[in-house]
């Protein structure tokens, strides 16, 4: 995933520009959290890679790579593959979207870095998810992100890399029906 | 506490069959097959609830039966290691130095630490945190730190004090562990169901192998809800997945009663139609269809015309007790118990090893995308799962039995089938065998007890 793991010599970005680019964020978890799937998609790049990998609990001194794109993920799409999940999300028979989860996404810790192209930035992240349902469920998600936030020719901010680093080794949660 | 049977209860009140026993009976043998009707299908909810029964489980269940641990594939070289369960026991499964892959318990002969703290790695041996005590790739003890306090010691004996190891047996690379001395072998516990599981192990040459990784979530469930959903529960499969069919296709596939089947032997089930791709058809990548179609003629030659028509058909199955898998999607999972209401899914991808290379992403990003916590068809099965176990807290809901008698009397004689087939995957045929064996189990003190059927 080069390209979008944290660089400490980046250059730092203006004040109006870090927080048009928080504000970008906060709105992509207020869509989600209000199921507003189309205006998320939306938000995304035409050539979008959303990667959740698998994590797993390795010893320090183990050679293998600690993140692989041949290694099994939770997510690794495109937009056809988002464009899938969300349809399947929107279809009345998604017995298990009804009724409804209660979503929560807390995103905080942001920091924008510049790149080598004017009109593309790097954006660390945390985002706090929880998961109400039904009585008393309820399921805490907690990930490290590593953005990619594109100035496409419209002027407006696109979503082009997504690097979601899940805190647990073992889903400690029954399935993911929402993006982190 | 619970009601004593009929007490308080007309019998216009109870199910057909007779009243389940309550939770305060004795757990003997008569109350546990009591608890299974495998002729007509009546299931006692207690079985998916009480901690006794659960307890009884651990024992004659998971560590009496051959349990999948790995595929020769994940531990390819010496040192190789991955660690799972039998049941609740941690175990670690390692290809040592004579080359075969061995499995023994992830606990300290000593104070009884874990000695591997890793899912997946390599090792020259395993070394126990607490005071240095290492052992072999084979379980041995290989170190012990200071050993000469231990200088004419009686009770230090080397050769006594290294993990306790299970036999390790291997069918099509699959390796299955087994703690009981007295099991018989995996080749006579698979029985029949051998001849099933080459259509995937042996549909070619080369074997299959596992893709790199393996996904783990935890279900709020009785294990047996997703074991018996694999072996034999076709019903589900429109209705349940009816939002992922719609999404992809607008609609569902045709499950016909004349071309499908449910086959059983030895509690391993299989439902099928014989439609060759519908599985591997929902993955939605044209290119693993392309394959299946350039070699429907090689399976055939391998497998014989029938068979391959399963290589990768609208199915599911499970291995006793609880390996189960989908042809076609390419994924093997293990529902590990973690207790009553908890299970651990653990979800692997495989491929035929002589695929071409650009199918391995295809297959993993499928499952992804279908088959694992976050895939559109099965975030709808755990929330069928955690309900129907919750739901069996309430002692009245327990005094109803479930109904499991879809496609009684569809058993056939089949020319070319092995083991019990029945007419038309729309069945629970398989969900009765399975339970059949459990109950079978459960009440036998010994393997020599378990009756052949």
């Amino acid at each position: 995933m080069s390209g979008i793991e944290g660089n400490a010599g980046a250059a730092r970005v203006d004040r109006d520009l870090a927080f048009e680019i928080e504000q970008f964020l906060y709105r992509e978890a207020r869509l989600l959290d209000a199921e507003r799937y189309d205006e998320w998609l939306a938000m995304m790049a035409p050539d979008i890679h959303y990667w959740m990998p698998g994590i797993q609990a390795r010893y320090r001194a183990d050679r293998a790579d600690v993140l692989s794109r041949t290694r099994m993920a939770f997510f690794d799409d495109d937009l056809d593959y988002l464009t899938k999940r969300v349809d399947r999300a929107k279809q009345t028979t998604a017995w298990a979207e009804d009724p409804p989860t209660r979503h929560f996404h807390m995103v905080g810790n942001v920091e924008v870095e510049a790149t080598a192209l004017p009109n593309e930035w790097v954006v660390h992240s945390l985002v706090h998810n929880l998961r109400h349902r039904n009585e008393t469920e309820e399921q805490t998600l907690t990930a490290r992100r590593q953005d990619l936030v594109r100035r496409d020719g419209t002027g407006a901010l696109k979503l082009a890399r997504r690097l979601i680093r899940l805190q647990q080794t073992v889903l400690q949660a029954k399935n993911i029906n929402t993006f982190l | 506490m619970t009601t004593p049977l009929g007490q308080g209860i007309t019998p216009a009140e109870l199910p057909r069959d007779r009243a389940p026993a309550p939770d305060s009976a004795p757990l003997d043998a008569a109350t546990i097959r009591a608890m299974v009707d495998g002729e007509q299908g009546w299931i006692d909810r207690r079985i998916f609830w009480d901690p006794q029964v659960y307890a009884l489980e651990m024992e004659r269940i998971f560590a009496r039966c051959w349990i999948f641990v790995a595929h020769d594939s994940q531990i390819p070289e010496v040192g190789d290691f991955v660690t799972t369960y039998v049941g609740e026991d941690a175990v670690i499964v390692a290809r040592a130095r004579d080359r075969r892959v061995h499995a023994f318990i992830n606990s300290c002969s000593h104070r009884g630490n874990r000695v591997c703290f890793a899912e997946a790695g390599s090792a020259r041996r395993f070394t126990c945190n607490f005071h240095g005590w290492s052992y072999a790739l084979d379980g041995s003890l290989s170190g012990v730190t200071a050993e000469e306090l231990y200088k004419d010691n009686p009770s230090f004996d080397r050769s006594k004090l290294g993990l306790h190891n299970a036999r390790v047996e291997s069918y099509g690379g699959m390796h299955f562990a087994c703690f009981d001395p007295e099991a018989p072998s995996l080749a006579d516990y698979l029985g029949d169901f051998r001849w099933y599981l080459d259509v995937l192990l042996d549909n070619d040459e080369g074997g299959i192998e596992f893709i790199d990784g393996n996904i783990k979530s935890r279900l709020k469930c009785n294990w047996k809800f997703p074991a018996e959903n694999f072996v034999g529960d076709a019903y589900h499969a429109t209705w349940t997945h009816s939002s992922a069919l719609q999404a992809l296709f607008g609609g569902a596939p045709t499950m016909k009663a004349d071309r499908s089947f449910q086959v059983n032997a030895n509690g391993h089930g299989w439902e099928f139609g014989l439609d060759f791709i519908g599985n591997a058809a929902t993955l939605c990548e044209p290119e693993i269809v392309d394959y299946l179609r350039e070699n429907e003629a090689k399976f055939a030659e391998r497998l014989g015309k029938m068979r391959s028509r399963m290589v990768a058909s609208l199915s599911s199955a499970t291995v006793f007790p609880n390996l189960s898998f989908l042809a076609g999607h390419n994924t093997f999972r293990t529902w590990n118990p973690k207790g009553p209401s908890e299970t651990e899914l653990h979800t692997w991808v495989f491929l035929n090893r002589n695929a071409p290379d650009s199918l391995r992403e295809k297959y993993r990003r499928g499952v992804m995308l279908t088959f694992s916590p976050a895939g559109i068809f099965e975030m709808d099965d755990g929330e069928n799962f955690e309900h129907c176990t919750a739901s069996n807290a309430g002692v009245v809901t327990r005094r109803r039995k479930l109904h499991t008698g879809l496609g009684l009397g569809s058993e056939v004689d089949h020319p070319e089938l092995k083991g019990h087939v029945h007419r038309n995957q729309v069945n629970e045929a398989n969900h009765r065998a399975f339970y059949q064996r459990w109950s079978d189990l459960m009440t036998a003190p010994r393997w020599s007890d378990v009756p052949a059927r």
